[in-house]
């Protein structure tokens, strides 16, 4: 049977934000649909109104002709309507079954049979009595489809799926949506990567804060018409130079072991690299396979024997950041709000956070709050932060213009060595571009940075070599020229 | 020397004794805190507790009231609490805090006229098997319904948390209530209904005391039973099951230090009042480091407030 869906002059308005703006979509079953947008383009306002954890303030949506009234989540799933999140809903002390079970009305021996049925068809192998918390999140996500799945549903949305996926799950995955597809189940794939647009998706519509800007099939587009859609402007492609190989080693690590007492944090095992000047190191990782115990190694937020880390001839393993700030070192953590910024105090405030002796923030123990300001107004204007009030506080700023700020707090001071932890997750295309150009603009000047990314595209643009870490464990380090991002997946999966 | 069995027994007895208040409080606490939800005014709702179900077997003369009644005292001192911490979205702890000064205030000053009155008998069951077996017999038979009931209670915990639909979504919702809601579960009332019980067994804890284990009312009685429940609960990793144990040692040490006391021991009597605070906590923190467990059924959202947005 078909099933057809139709979005009818929805409009969402939040408080200084129209996030839908009238929009108007019809999708029908046997085709896949993409939903492409830049963060904050409104699309996932979108599916939460399908899928009934927003409510609409004008709008109708109908199914098959029937128009819904969709006031909370339980109507979408009466509905047939399944959603897998890009946050898994999913509760992580709770068995795998529990999780399936906990919406469903039916027994549980019967959804049980059910279940195996549909992991056999499906070929998605998992133990049912483990906790979510064991498992990888490709098969989190494989839990979640499979909650979809329980319930026949006609249409099935993804939201972002693959951005915690590697190549391999990426395309397991893409194989079941076809499969559910060709089954007759509506498929609306969300997402802000135009690569897999082209490679799985029949119809794409495209959404530019909050507005629909096109409606086309797939064969009429490319990468570059989508990206421009999608922006809003014509993109220029940036690519990094081959940088002049130098001999100047700046930081080796040797023998680095962590072993976390959290049985939830990964256990870095021997972990052997060196830096030279002017070079980008990238490491590549599936998360949650150490990036993060590695990240605060290397930041001395996590502190190490003494001579495991040799920076400018100097054994540093055992200070802590500030004083391997003072050595030139910088820091762009992973979280923007949670560790990089404190979202509660005001730019120049976070500006002064960064504090070296040489900065005179401070006199006597007062603050100079002159200094500061100047400073943060440099930072400001050199590194395109998209605000001129210094006096705003940073959780006001995007998600770009956080990160602008932050990597510009730390090169302000123009270190040698750059540490950052997925410097452009969740960004837009635009700021995507302005991180990526600075970084180069860095390697450039003779300093040289450490990018720990879980985007392989990023990692391939920007490193001059890459390690990929599994399970607390580095690979050998390999020429950026000789890897592939699939080469780089395997990897990443513990293969060799 | 010769040991007297019967007397061992009723020494056992009386341990179990003065555990079956912390058993109440703690497993209805346990409930609370599952969902997600840190309700630090467990001594207020057993106090509250205590002088309503004294109070009402005063007036009323009837136990089946009074202790249905400290029941519905405990409820509704909860309401308070839930309808602050989950509809007006306050602090947990503050909003907690507030509870017990509150009820440890006002139930002095309703208990101020029922200061040296007479409690009256507790009907107790099976007396009359009571000395059949030596040992056995005092332990067994010849208690209150709500002493069967509080040892009852932590295995009937367990199995509603791990076997039944409700206790999987009172367990999801302590996991994460965005994901809950996101699942179309309401989270606000499963919480409210957790907070309410947890009210309820408070307030049948306090009940226990004024009526059963010393029949009178005193003020500020539960003697900071309500906090030990607390930690109880959060030392026996939400696990019902080492809540009883640790109610037991509690029991059994407060029940010796007395004795050791009496017979005129040469230790200090600070310290011996102390070790029971001391040894409980110790032991229960020994018998659950396993951290993988630990993570496994600490309830994540704890004491964080929920506010779905739309």
């Amino acid at each position: 049977m078909n099933t057809n869906l139709k979005i009818s002059n929805v409009t969402k308005i939040y408080p200084g934000c129209v996030a839908n703006d009238n929009v108007s979509l019809e999708f029908n079953s046997g085709k896949i649909y993409a939903l492409l947008g830049e963060n904050g383009a409104g699309k996932s306002t979108l599916v939460k109104i399908l899928s009934g954890v927003i409510i609409p303030d004008e709008g109708k949506i109908y199914l098959n002709e029937n128009n819904l009234n969709l006031n909370s989540p339980s109507d979408a799933k009466k509905n047939d309507i399944g959603m897998v999140f890009q946050h898994f809903n999913l509760f992580e002390t709770l068995s795998v079954f529990e999780n399936l079970i906990i919406d469903s009305d039916e027994q549980r021996e019967s959804l049980r049979e059910k279940i195996d049925l549909i992991m056999k068809k499906y070929n998605f192998p998992i133990d049912l009595d483990i906790p979510v918390l064991n498992l990888s999140a490709g098969q989190k996500q494989k839990v979640e489809i499979i909650r979809c799945l329980i319930r026949n549903p006609k249409v099935l949305i993804m939201d972002e799926p693959t951005s915690v996926l590697t190549e391999q799950e990426t395309s397991e995955l893409f194989l079941s949506l076809k499969k559910f597809s060709e089954e007759g189940i509506l498929i609306i794939y969300i997402t802000h990567k135009l690569k897999e647009v082209m490679q799985l998706c029949d119809e794409v519509a495209v959404m530019r804060r909050g507005k629909l800007v096109s409606v086309s099939e797939i064969k009429n587009e490319n990468i570059e018409s989508l990206a421009n859609k999608m922006v809003g402007q014509n993109l220029k492609t940036i690519k990094k130079k081959k940088a002049k190989t130098s001999s100047d080693q700046l930081i080796k690590i040797t023998n680095l072991n962590f072993t976390s007492e959290d049985p939830f944090e990964t256990n870095l095992m021997d972990i052997n690299f060196s830096v030279n000047r002017g070079e980008c190191l990238g490491i590549a990782g599936i998360s949650g396979n150490g990036q993060s115990e590695l990240f605060q190694v290397l930041s001395g937020e996590i502190i190490s024997e003494k001579k495991s880390i040799e920076f400018n001839n100097n054994y540093i393993g055992d200070l802590n950041p500030q004083e391997r700030r003072e050595y030139l070192m910088a820091f762009s953590p992973e979280d923007r709000l949670e560790q990089a910024a404190i979202p509660q105090m005001k730019i120049f405030e976070n500006v002064a956070l960064n504090n070296f002796k040489s900065s005179n923030f401070f006199n006597n123990g007062l603050i100079n709050e002159n200094k500061i300001k100047e400073h943060s107004k440099k930072i400001i204007s050199d590194f395109n932060v998209n605000t001129d009030n210094i006096e705003l506080k940073s959780q006001f700023l995007s998600g770009g213009n956080l990160q602008k700020l932050i990597i510009g707090r730390e090169l302000i001071t123009s270190p040698d060595l750059l540490i950052c932890f997925n410097p452009t997750w969740g960004l837009d295309v635009g700021a995507i571009n302005y991180i990526h150009e600075t970084l180069i603009k860095i390697n450039e000047q003779n300093k040289s940075i450490i990018l720990i990314s879980t985007d392989t595209d990023e990692l391939l643009k920007l490193s001059d070599k890459i390690s990929v870490i599994h399970k607390g464990k580095l690979s050998k380090i390999m020429n950026a020229e000789e890897v592939t991002s699939e080469k780089l997946g395997i990897l990443m999966g513990g293969a060799n | 020397m010769i040991i007297d069995l019967n007397f061992v027994g009723l020494i056992i007895a009386s341990i179990m004794a003065s555990a079956v208040p912390l058993i109440l409080a703690s497993c209805g606490e346990l409930i609370t805190e599952r969902s997600g939800v840190l309700n630090l005014g467990v001594e207020g709702m057993m106090i509250i507790g205590a002088i309503s179900g004294f109070a009402l077997m005063t007036v009323t003369g009837s136990l089946i009231v009074a202790v249905f009644g400290a029941m519905l005292a405990g409820v509704l001192i909860s309401t308070i609490f839930a309808f602050l911490t989950q509809t007006l979205i306050t602090n947990h702890v503050a909003t907690g805090l507030a509870l017990t000064i509150f009820g440890i205030g006002i139930s002095a000053m309703i208990g101020k006229n029922f200061v040296g009155i007479p409690g009256k008998e507790f009907p107790i069951l099976f007396e009359s098997l009571k000395d059949t077996i030596p040992l056995i017999s005092p332990i067994l038979f010849g208690h209150s319904i709500v002493f069967y009931f509080a040892f009852a209670l932590p295995f009937m915990t367990n199995y509603f948390l791990k076997k039944t639909k409700i206790g999987l979504i009172v367990r999801a919702v302590g996991d994460s209530p965005e994901s809950a809601s996101n699942q179309g579960i309401n989270v606000r009332l499963v919480r409210y209904a957790c907070i309410l019980y947890g009210g309820a067994m408070s307030g049948l804890a306090g009940a226990y005391l004024s009526m059963i284990y010393t029949p009178q009312w005193i003020e500020n009685m539960t003697g900071g039973r309500g906090w030990i429940a607390l930690a109880l609960v959060v030392f026996s990793t939400w696990n019902p099951i080492k809540i009883l144990i640790g109610a037991m040692i509690f029991g059994g040490l407060t029940i010796i230090q007395f004795h050791m006391q009496a017979i005129g021991v040469r230790i200090p009597v600070q310290f011996l009042t102390a070790l029971p605070y001391i040894v409980t906590i110790i032991v229960l923190v020994v018998i659950s480091r396993d951290s993988r467990k630990i993570r496994l059924s600490t309830p994540s959202s704890l004491g964080k407030s929920f506010h779905k947005d739309n």
